[in-house]
């Protein structure tokens, strides 16, 4: 599903930010990226998506030459890529209904179809009451989830996440890592930049280890099921059909 | 999404970044609007002016002015002597109690600078219909260069002479209208472009993000071509407003006034407005399209991603 061949990436300034780096993640994988402050793990998830192009190498995505993509094919590769960035990136003059449904809007979709998309994807992570507010409005960690709503709205084949768990606390961040096992049973190929060590430890599944641009590591942990996370399950809430009413009006 | 869908975004997109950036898109709106209302004013009167040419050429005639006082029979001889001329269809005899009656029914507030100073205080004329109104053939003005000369006439009026004249204002005025039109739209269209690359750019968070999640290229420029459009078309409305206003202005003061009859005898045909309208409309779009030509849309999208 995403494959890199030797792999290196220089910015303008001379720093190196990979080299040499390849690995295959096959489809459904569920991959942990790993690696101290400016290893290089968000440089290599920004080629995936094409955000940036690599210095060498090759990288293919879904059978697809990143680097030698023609531009105008670019759109339709990321609109199979959910990305969550360290930073968020939401618009603070737009609804987090607004925000969440970006991709359905250049897709079409009617209004409610969006909002009914709109309130599963937050729901899922808790936030469909939010519906509504403003980015402002929200928490660190709420922004955060927001985010993880617009990655997921439409079931991407790949689910790029950069410290996604960066801005919670302990439980929520086991709320969202759950949600990111359960999106990845349902076949989605998820690739997880973090920090977190523990949180790598408990989940298992594999992990590649960056170390100044260097894959040093790519091991294969023991891995647990998301049942059998033990994390609270209550700030989640419950499954069940999707209350329309909750939706904004148009042209929220 | 259909094209049509996606014209629908556009524009609602558009609109709703005129409503927010109300002020900014003003400046634009109104250059438009001036450039468009200097030429079309320019144009407006000169076609009316030429239109006043036209109907004057067929009407075009030769007027020997005589001296004052001069005799009934001595007028009817000269005329009889004209008559003989060569390319000369006909002569009337304007006698100088004619005259003045003519001046006075043509301008009645004057009437009384005319009256009661015993003699009459207009010459007798002679007017020479030529055989050919818009011509004239080499013998016939040397023929009318030889009345100019004799002691019984005091001056030839050639109505051509001053009409060609008047055509020649015409078409500069025709001129200098198009050019400072012209000019005018093409400060319009950077003034236009400058005001959608700061929305551009004031946008530019949301662009990276429907970059990111996939949009088209043509999805992230259309609102902002929609805008420009919008802001153009708007200019185009208000100059064909303020140029019909400014017609109906000079009639509703005055009528019958010579500038009115000159300058707003006749106003933009709807074909004439909607191509106003449209230059307007077209130029936004053109300076929309230009102002975001070279440009990324976007800065973040090479930028380090914040730690
Ligand atoms: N746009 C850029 N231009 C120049 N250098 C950059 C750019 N982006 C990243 N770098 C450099 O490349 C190296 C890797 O950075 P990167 O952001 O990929 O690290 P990271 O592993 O994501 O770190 P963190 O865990 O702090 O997010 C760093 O030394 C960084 O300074
Ligand atoms: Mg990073």
């Amino acid at each position: 599903m995403i494959q890199f061949f030797q792999v290196s990436k220089r910015y303008p300034g001379g720093q190196t930010a990979l080299d040499r780096v390849s690995f295959d993640i096959a489809r459904g994988q569920f991959v942990f990226l790993t690696g101290a402050s400016g290893a290089g793990k968000t440089s290599l998830l920004r080629l995936i998506f094409r955000e940036d192009v690599p210095s060498e190498g090759q990288i293919l995505v879904n059978g697809r030459n990143v680097s030698s993509i023609p531009p105008q094919k670019i759109p339709y590769l990321r609109r199979t890529i959910g990305v969550v960035f360290q930073d968020f990136r939401l618009i603070s003059r737009k609804t987090v209904f607004e925000n969440v449904t970006y991709l359905p809007r250049i897709l079409g979709t009617d209004l409610t179809s969006q909002k009914k998309l709109a309130y599963q994807a937050l729901r899922r992570v808790g936030l469909a009451h939010r519906l509504n507010a403003f980015p402002l409005e929200l928490s660190g960690g709420e922004q955060q989830r927001v985010a993880i709503a617009r990655a997921l709205i439409h079931e991407p084949e790949i689910l790029i996440a950069d410290e996604p768990t960066g801005n919670l606390d302990p439980e929520l961040s086991w709320d969202i890592l759950r949600l990111f096992l359960e999106v990845n049973l349902r076949g989605t190929t998820v690739l997880l930049a973090t920090h977190d060590r523990e949180m790598i430890q408990r989940v298992g599944r594999r992990v590649l280890t960056l170390d100044a641009g260097r894959l040093i590591l790519d091991q294969e942990l023991q891995g647990i099921d998301p049942p059998r996370l033990e994390a609270p399950a209550e700030a989640l809430e419950p499954p069940g059909p999707p209350v329309l009413e909750a939706a904004p009006e148009a042209g929220a | 999404m259909s094209f049509l869908q996606a014209l629908r975004a556009f524009f609602r997109e558009a609109a709703i970044n005129l409503a927010r950036g109300w002020k900014v898109s003003l400046v634009a709106v109104l250059t438009i609007t001036l450039s468009l209302f200097v030429g079309g004013a320019f144009l407006l009167v000169s076609g009316n002016l030429l239109a006043s040419v036209e109907r004057w050429r067929g009407e075009m005639r030769v007027v020997v002015y005589l001296q004052p006082g001069m005799a009934e029979d001595r007028v009817e001889a000269l005329a009889g002597e004209l008559r003989r001329g060569p390319g000369i269809a006909g002569v009337e005899t304007v006698s100088a109690v004619a005259a003045r009656e003519r001046f006075q029914e043509a301008f009645p507030s004057l009437s009384d600078l005319v009256e009661g100073m015993g003699d009459e205080p207009l010459p007798p004329s002679l007017e020479v219909t030529p055989a050919d109104p818009a011509h004239r053939p080499p013998e016939l003005r040397a023929f009318l260069d030889s009345w100019r000369r004799r002691p019984e006439v005091s001056m030839v009026d050639d109505d051509r002479e001053w009409l060609g004249q008047l055509e020649n204002v015409v078409a500069l005025l025709r001129a200098v209208g198009l050019a400072l039109g012209v000019g005018l739209l093409v400060a319009a269209i950077f003034t236009i472009g400058s005001v959608i690359r700061l929305t551009a750019y004031l946008h530019s968070d949301e662009i990276s993000i429907l970059r990111l999640v996939g949009a088209t290229e043509f999805y992230i420029r259309g609102p902002f071509y929609a805008e420009g459009f919008l802001q153009g078309l708007l200019g185009g409305f208000l100059a064909t407003g303020f140029l019909w206003a400014g017609s109906a202005l000079l009639h509703a003061q005055n009528p019958d006034a010579l500038l009115t009859r000159l300058l707003a005898a006749r106003f933009l045909t709807p074909a004439e407005a909607a191509a106003l309208v449209g230059l307007g409309a077209g130029a936004g779009l053109v300076g929309a399209i230009a102002s975001l030509r070279r440009e990324r849309l976007t800065v973040a999208e090479n930028e380090p991603a914040a730690e």
